[in-house]
């Protein structure tokens, strides 16, 4: 009994933290913190995940712990670090509708709509409070990712929010261990954005959607000798 | 039969991979890979078409993860026949890009690549029983016809794909937050968890209402962005622009309609819950304003895809309609509509990118002396402008007429809001037609030469049209009649 109030209070306090690195990311602005934020985010998703693991010993639960941190914790802030290097960009100032303290003020009310909409949902699926408490973090932590989005003006960084976007999704989906094809799934949107990320790489997209039409006058010749 | 099918497909995308390499000539490369995608959509038209007449509906294969009923033996065949007829034109088409240099030599491969997975791929998505593994087949449509608006050798073409894949992954991964909350009360319901459609179908009765509504409209966001419904069709006018053609036949005619069937396939879950009627009100009200956003981005189009782009976006809103209002006769309407819009926007793409060749562009304001110089092209713009605002002995006359019949039975102020709007873009297709085709100019323009691998499709999609607004054939009929049956209206 109290082992499982141990690991209960343990995956909160982790919660916590996954909610911490998502206000980090909405209000950081310099390039390479922002990656490491996200590789710790994503670190922390893989111990909860190895932290059910050993609880239920459900496989799936093994398979996305070992995805997350191979793809989520290394590979992807490796690639993420390159195409920075490539660019020659340090920072990320440009926010667009809202300031970061905006944004922090709009996620909080985000969780706490969350929170309200889900908590009477999803309790009759089942009374777990550890359950309803990851699933209101992992939509959360959706919503924050998709703020990013929105707000921020660089490619590099719009991924980002959607890699944050993935990781409440992944969050969420930790609770109901045996979900088919979860772990297909989770490669699917990880390939896709290495295929987005190499494609970021060869073409040499640094600027935001909007400029780059006047940018890329510089690169036809790039294009060309190609 | 399964196995037949992944033998030879694994066979056909190795060779396509590996030959091709061989022939250094440009337009020889062309041609062969042209060839073998041809045939390779010409084989998905006949296994289609075979399932149609011979597979029994409700055939499960691969642990029950694939499985055909008459709703996707319906899908396929229009799906392999648009592929068909993209295939031919492509033949074509490409050599004039390659001429044109829009496209380079060694993307060639890369096309033809993506075009037969993204066939591949399509056709496995509507074959699907298990909607996680819908989810990810769609996704992957998404990548491919990424990377096929991208081989077109321009800029902007980057940055429409890049626009794409963002919104529609973005919008998509919400749909596995629906898809996880659909699997947890299926499972505190039913005992074990499920998504597959004949198993939901059954259940359904059983599951609560307040949840399936927050997990549908979770689900819903996604497929309404690969549908193109608005608020989540931000980027469908740039993609549909930029692609070449016959790309954009294969996002308006066959990808669009994959959202939409499964967003059919979810409602058919639905409307066997009591939350039925929240539902329909949702589909119906992002039905009206992806038409009202259309209709009223129409008027001052100067681009002749972005048109036809905003028309798909319309005809999508219309078909979301006629699912929220959910009567047979309705849902009938709807499946047929699918047809009717398929063929149509496939001819009006189909001239437009000839028209593109002629001009190099696709701007109305350029296409001067279309009619003697593009006849056949600026005809099948003119038909399919009238064919696709539903004017009487056109196919999509049918079904427009008889889903708002429908819909003045669910609420009239709803019908008269889309006969306005339906007026609005009658009037900015006339008043564009009408522009583009009286101008006249002194200057000489070379002819662009139409081969005949672009003619054909052409006609055959002429044929098609006119002889569907005139004829309904019995067997179509009995289909329709058996999916409306399938999905339990």
């Amino acid at each position: 009994m109290t082992e499982t109030i141990v690991f209960s209070n343990i995956v909160k306090i982790l919660f916590v933290f996954v909610l911490g690195t998502a206000a980090l990311v909405i209000t950081r602005r310099t390039l390479s913190s922002l990656f490491t934020i996200y590789s710790i985010q994503s670190w922390f998703i893989a111990i909860i995940a190895m932290i059910l693991y050993l609880n239920n010993h459900a496989v799936t639960l093994l398979l996305i712990a070992l995805l997350t941190v191979a793809s989520k914790a290394i590979v992807i802030p490796a690639v993420l670090r390159r195409i920075q290097f490539s660019m020659n960009i340090k920072r990320d100032l440009e926010f667009r509708y809202l300031t970061p303290i905006g944004s922090l003020l709009v996620s909080a009310v985000l969780v706490f709509l969350v929170y309200r909409l889900f908590s009477q949902y999803l309790l009759t699926i089942s009374g777990d409070s550890l359950l309803l408490f990851g699933a209101v973090i992992g939509i959360s932590l959706t919503l924050m990712g998709m703020l990013v989005i929105f707000t921020r003006r660089k490619i590099i960084t719009k991924i980002l929010g959607y890699l944050t976007m993935e990781n409440g999704v992944l969050l969420f989906s930790l609770f109901i261990a045996e979900l088919p094809f979860i772990v297909e799934v989770l490669i699917v949107i990880d390939l896709i954005m290495l295929i987005v990320l190499a494609a970021i790489l060869a073409f040499g997209i640094d600027s935001t959607v909007e400029v780059f039409h006047e940018k890329l006058n510089s690169f036809t010749n790039w294009f060309r000798d190609e | 039969m399964d196995l037949i099918l992944f033998a030879y497909i694994a066979a056909g995308v190795l060779i396509l991979s590996l030959m091709g390499r061989s022939l250094p000539e440009a337009s020889g490369r062309n041609s062969f890979l042209n060839t073998l995608t041809i045939i390779h959509s010409a084989i998905y038209l006949i296994i289609s078409t075979v399932i149609l007449v011979f597979v029994p509906s409700g055939t499960f294969y691969f642990n029950r993860y694939l499985f055909v009923d008459s709703l996707v033996t319906y899908e396929i065949v229009i799906a392999s026949a648009i592929f068909l007829l993209s295939a031919c034109y492509a033949r074509g088409y490409v050599r004039s890009l390659l001429e044109a240099g829009e496209i380079k030599a060694r993307e060639l491969r890369l096309f033809y690549i993506a075009f037969n997975l993204l066939l591949l791929t399509v056709i496995f998505a509507f074959l699907c029983n298990n909607l996680a593994l819908f989810w990810i087949l769609l996704e992957l449509t998404t990548i491919l016809s990424a990377v096929l608006i991208v081989t077109l050798n321009a800029k902007e073409n980057i940055l429409a794909a890049l626009k794409y894949v963002f919104t529609a992954s973005t919008a998509m991964l919400f749909s596995i937050i629906g898809l996880i909350v659909l699997f947890a009360v299926t499972s505190r319901a039913a005992g074990s968890g499920t998504l597959n459609w004949d198993v939901l179908m059954r259940e359904a009765n059983i599951l609560p209402p307040q949840l399936f509504t927050l997990s549908f409209i979770f689900i819903f966001i996604g497929f309404a962005a690969k549908a193109g419904i608005v608020p989540f069709h931000m980027w469908l006018p740039q993609a549909h622009a930029k692609a070449p053609s016959v790309i954009s036949v294969l996002l308006s005619a066959v990808l669009l309609n994959i959202g939409a069937y499964g967003i059919l396939r979810m409602y058919a879950v639905a409307h066997k819950t009591t939350s039925s009627h929240i539902i329909s009100i949702v589909l119906i009200v992002f039905g009206i304003l992806s038409i009202a956003v259309a209709a009223l981005s129409m008027l001052p189009r100067g681009n002749v895809k972005k048109l036809i782009a905003f028309s798909s976006i319309e005809h999508m809103g219309l078909i979301m309609v006629g699912i929220g209002i959910g009567t047979p006769v309705a849902i009938f309407w709807v499946l047929f509509h699918t047809l009717a819009h398929a063929l149509v926007k496939t001819q009006l793409f189909f001239s437009a990118g000839i028209l593109h060749q002629q001009y190099g562009s696709n701007q109305f304001d350029e296409m001067k002396n279309a009619l003697t110089l593009q006849p056949l092209a600026s005809w099948g713009l003119i038909t399919g402008s009238i064919a696709i605002i539903g004017v009487p002995l056109f196919p999509v006359f049918l079904s427009k007429l008889n889903i708002l019949t429908q819909l003045a039975g669910y609420s009239l102020p709803a019908l008269l809001i889309v006969l306005v709007l339906f007026l609005v873009v009658a009037g900015a297709f006339a008043a564009i037609l009408i522009r583009t085709f009286t101008q006249k100019s002194e200057s000489k323009y070379r002819t662009y030469r139409t081969s005949a691998s672009m003619t054909i499709p052409m006609l055959v999609l002429f044929a098609a049209i006119l002889l569907l607004g005139v004829y309904f054939p019995d067997g179509l009929h009995r289909i329709l009649d058996n999916i409306v049956d399938g999905l339990g209206f």
